[in-house]
This record gives structure tokens, C-alpha cells and sequence, in this order.
């Protein structure tokens, strides 16, 4: 069920979201529950093939919890409403530890280390094995957890206080950022280098942010990469 | 301070609600309308988890009918949440006054039609909806506060 969860977004779409990989990665499970009676066991399919939405990192506390209401038998309905209720939580709290925290924990410390001086493939290996030996632990650990838990899973949640361990992990990456600014602005190949087109085209991109909010990103992602494009054609046949 | 959002969702407290519109509307308080959950310690533990900044209150539909007026007179800001268009029929259904209902999420279901890509309804929503729109209740469609905001007239012609 673990290596199954990896691929939860293979079929991700905007009607069931992680829907169908949530059952594909229940299936074994129910398959063992269901596997004499074909149609209790399409049923049980197509249940879990419903709208469902967590955070990817997260989303083997709510597959453990079910393989475990499964198994011991319980009705749909609480099947159902366990998995609507657990969707919220999981898609905050991974937000937060995972995309808002570990990540670019990792990736602050990969380009320190990068800025000072270390090769970079191996500052690439390094932040792939760091960012990954968290990430995998963190969907083990969900998956055990939700097993023991099944539909108290809240409560052992609580006590884990996953938002508590997040806010621990943003001083040192508030910290990380501090230093990563620092040379930067200060290394001969820093700031200092690109000139003042690149730091206008920046300073127009922060503006462009402040003033239109993240409704700016996708508009300001596309004018980058345009003008990123206009540049390498012109340094190529000029 | 008004109730400032009443929301039929039936993800109830999620990212949308607590980062898109609790950034927007800065609620103290989210109260939870519906029945089954006011009975259900587990599910309350489980929403209450998406909302660690504010006050989460589970109440059912005779309850909150009862506390309505008063929870527009508190000086707390709250975002009234319900799963269904039931239970937001059951909590306004002949109160009187002012209500503007948000639609935000009803999931694809095999008794519910498309009406927009977040919104999916039944025969009896439409009727329940129809039913507040004629006592004066303003009922529109949107997902986040930077979304379009569709009319019900448009949500029901769809």
C-alpha cells in the first residue's frame, strides 16, 4: 500500500482528484476484505474511486485508517464520512509541513551549500536523498499510524501536533534564507553580477507580485519564461 | 460582529474555506451545522484539525436555528458551514431577514447533476434553493473570493 501511494496523483483530474489512485491504492486491501463476493468488492471500488482530496505526503494516514475500518468491518456511510472529514486536516497540514516547510527547507539548504563552494551534483544528490528520506518517512509513519488509529486517527493526529513540528522547522529555515540573501547579495558571482537589466527585470516581478497577489504568478511565470527564451535566441544568433 | 460568510461545503473545513476565504474574512470562529457530526466525537476531532487558528463549534439544525440571531449580535466574526443544501435549508428556512449563502463545494455524485466544476446538485437542492430564494435569501455560486461569483438564476438555468 505504501509503494502504491507514491503514484496516488497518477490519475489526478479535477472531478474525482486523487479519487481513483486512492482506491488503487487500497485495492490489496480490498481485495483481502472483499475478494469472495465480486460485487461487494466493486462496490468497495468504486466507493473509493469518489472525489477524494489530501495532501499527496499525507494521504497514507487516510489509506491506512480505511484499510483498517475495512478490515474491521465497518458501514459505508462512516467509510464515507471518515473520508470526507480526514481530507481537510490532511490537505492543511501537509500544505503546511510539506510544500510551505521541508521542502523548502531542503532545497534553502541545497543552494547554501551550492553558494559555498560544493560541486553541484552533489549538492543535487544531497537535497534529492535529504528531501526524500523526510518525505517517504513522513508517508510510513502515516501509514502506520493510521492502521493503529483507524477512526480516532484525530486524535492521535492532535497529539502529534504536526503544525507544532512545522512551526520548529521555520526558524531554521527562516534562518537559511537569512544566510542564502546574505551571499548573494555579497558574492562577487551574486547580485552584484547580472546588471541592471536582470535586477530590473526582477524588481518588476516583485512589484508585479505585491501589487496583483498570487492572481499575478501564472501571467508573470509566462512573461519570464518569454523573455528567458527571447534572450537565449538572441544571445544564440546575434 | 454579523456572521460573515454562511457556506454550504460539504468538505466543510479545508483549505479553501480556512486559507482562501478565512484570509479574506479573518473569522474567529467556524461553526459546523449538521446533525450526524454533532454527535460524532471522531469527526469533530478530524475538522477541527483543519482550522488550529480559530474556534471550531459543532452544533446541529435545531440548535443553530436557535443561536442565529445571536450569533449575528456576538462580537466574534463566524463563517456558518453546512454539508448540504438541506442542512442550510433546515437552519433558514423561514427565519426572515437578510442571508447571502455561498455555494462552494458539492463533489460529483450519481443523484447529482453538474452545474458548475465545483457544484453538483439534486432535484431536491434545486428545490430548497428555489424555496430560500423566494423568502430572500441571496444565493450565489463561488468557490474562492477571487472567483467569479454566479447567480443562482444562472447556477439553475445551467
Amino acid at each position: 500500500m505504501l509503494l502504491r501511494s507514491l503514484v496516488i496523483q497518477g490519475v489526478w483530474n479535477y472531478r474525482t482528484m486523487l479519487g481513483a489512485g486512492f482506491a488503487f491504492a487500497l485495492l490489496p486491501t480490498l481485495k483481502r476484505v472483499f475478494g469472495d463476493d465480486p460485487v461487494a468488492l466493486g462496490q468497495a471500488i468504486e466507493r473509493h474511486s469518489e472525489h477524494f482530496n489530501a495532501h499527496p505526503s499525507l494521504a497514507p494516514i487516510a489509506l491506512g485508517a480505511i484499510a483498517r475500518l475495512e478490515t474491521d468491518g465497518a458501514d459505508s456511510d462512516t467509510v464515507r464520512r471518515f473520508r470526507t472529514a480526514v481530507c481537510g486536516p490532511l490537505g492543511g497540514l501537509g500544505d503546511t509541513l510539506v510544500w510551505a516547510t521541508w521542502l523548502p527547507l531542503v532545497a534553502v539548504c541545497a543552494l547554501v551549500l551550492y553558494w559555498f563552494g560544493a560541486p553541484g551534483g552533489g549538492v543535487a544528490l544531497t537535497f534529492v536523498v535529504v528531501y526524500n528520506l523526510g518525505h517517504l518517512g513522513l508517508r510510513a509513519w502515516g501509514l502506520r499510524l493510521g492502521l493503529d488509529s483507524g477512526r480516532d486517527v484525530g486524535a492521535r493526529l492532535t497529539a502529534a501536533d504536526l503544525g507544532g513540528v512545522a512551526r520548529r522547522l521555520q526558524g531554521p529555515l527562516a534562518l537559511g534564507l537569512g544566510v542564502l540573501c546574505g551571499v548573494i547579495l555579497a558574492s562577487p558571482e551574486g547580485l552584484a553580477a547580472i546588471g541592471p537589466v536582470w535586477v530590473g527585470f526582477g524588481s518588476l516581478a516583485f512589484l508585479v507580485g505585491l501589487v496583483g497577489g498570487h492572481r499575478a504568478w501564472r501571467p508573470a511565470a509566462v512573461l519570464t519564461v518569454v523573455v528567458i527564451a527571447w534572450f537565449g535566441l538572441w544571445g544564440r544568433f546575434s | 460582529m454579523p456572521v460573515v460568510l454562511y457556506r454550504v461545503d460539504e468538505r466543510l473545513i479545508h483549505g479553501q474555506v480556512v486559507v482562501g476565504w478565512g484570509h479574506e474574512l479573518r473569522p474567529d470562529r467556524y461553526i459546523v451545522v449538521d446533525d450526524d457530526i454533532a454527535e460524532s466525537s471522531w469527526e469533530q476531532e478530524l475538522y477541527a484539525l483543519g482550522a488550529p487558528e480559530a474556534e471550531v463549534l459543532f452544533t446541529s439544525i435545531a440548535q443553530a436555528r436557535e443561536r442565529l440571531r445571536m450569533w449575528d449580535t456576538e462580537p466574534v466574526r463566524s463563517v456558518v458551514l453546512t454539508r448540504t443544501v438541506a442542512a442550510m435549508y433546515g437552519l433558514l428556512d423561514g427565519q426572515g431577514g437578510h442571508f447571502d449563502v455561498n455555494l462552494g463545494g458539492l463533489h460529483a455524485g450519481s443523484d447529482r447533476i453538474p452545474v458548475l466544476d465545483y457544484l453538483h446538485l439534486t432535484a431536491r437542492d434545486r428545490e430548497d434553493l428555489n424555496v430560500l430564494a423566494g423568502q430572500g435569501v441571496t444565493i450565489s455560486g463561488r468557490s474562492l473570493p477571487d472567483a467569479p461569483k454566479v447567480p443562482l438564476d444562472t447556477i439553475l438555468s445551467s
